[in-house]
């Protein structure tokens, strides 16, 4: 086992790639579970060696990877607490919120050889429970859009500020109301525990949907 | 208090979203129809 720190192999770029691309298809698969756009613009893909949908439609895919193309500066640096994926109804209130917890060690403790395999199969067992939400979650009223937060420290953000100039993608300090639910209802979906990164999903829904 | 602190060093926490909004579901509906018919008129040719 070798002990790596993460200045090493460039291993937060590394890191950022593998979160990033898991990233695109839990939001895709979760505009589609939560029926936020026609089921119609979805096309079933394999990823993780299970099936996903994936729309095709191309100014949402582009609105996807520019968001993530903005956030994966932080995740690289360690500095992504959160990313959350809400869905608003059309009030722009939020009615579920799907938060991604993601840490990342300092030292790295590395069994190189099943690592990615391993990595893949847990970020798999993700996938497969953002498939089924829908069983544990009400739903949603007519007309609901969405947005991705993503929580960070504010010295952090020069990070991103290049990345936005380039993209012509800016992003603002989030409102309260665009934040915070009043009394949701926590919906645990899944955790795990990596060599190089932990992350837990759970879903914060509104008592009161319509 | 945490938070209060923190501010003062220029490293409080804060939440960020993109000016941009996501293409709405009207928007992608059209298009979903308009595709439609483009390749109902492909197969009859």
């Amino acid at each position: 086992m070798t002990t790596l720190t993460r200045q090493d192999l460039n291993f937060g770029q590394v890191v950022a790639d593998i979160l990033c691309e898991f990233l695109e298809v839990a939001i895709h698969l979760i505009l589609y579970v939560r029926e936020v756009y026609p089921s119609g613009i979805f096309q079933k893909r394999k990823k993780y060696n299970v099936p996903v949908q994936m729309s095709c439609h191309p100014e949402l895919n582009q609105y996807i990877q520019d968001t993530l193309h903005c956030i994966k500066p932080l995740i690289e640096k360690n500095d992504a607490e959160k990313v959350v994926v809400v869905i608003m109804d059309k009030e722009h209130h939020p009615v579920e919120r799907f938060v991604f917890e993601i840490s990342q060690p300092t030292l790295l403790s590395i069994s190189s050889d099943t690592l990615l395999s391993h990595v893949e199969q847990l970020l798999r067992a993700f996938i497969l429970k953002i498939s089924v939400c829908d069983a544990v979650l009400n739903n949603n009223p007519p007309g609901c859009s969405f947005t991705v937060l993503v929580h960070t420290r504010e010295a952090a953000t020069r990070n991103m500020e290049k990345v936005q100039v380039i993209k012509d993608f800016p992003w603002i300090v989030a409102d309260e109301q665009e934040v915070h639910m009043q009394e949701p209802r926590l919906i645990p979906l899944k955790t795990m525990t990596s060599d190089i990164v932990k992350m837990q999903l759970y879903v914060e829904e509104r008592a009161q949907k319509t | 208090q945490a938070e209060d602190d923190s501010s003062s060093t220029s490293d409080k926490k804060v939440t960020l979203l993109p000016c941009k909004n996501p293409p709405n579901r009207e928007r992608v509906q059209l298009w979903l129809e308009a595709r439609k018919q483009y390749e109902s008129l492909q197969k009859g040719r």
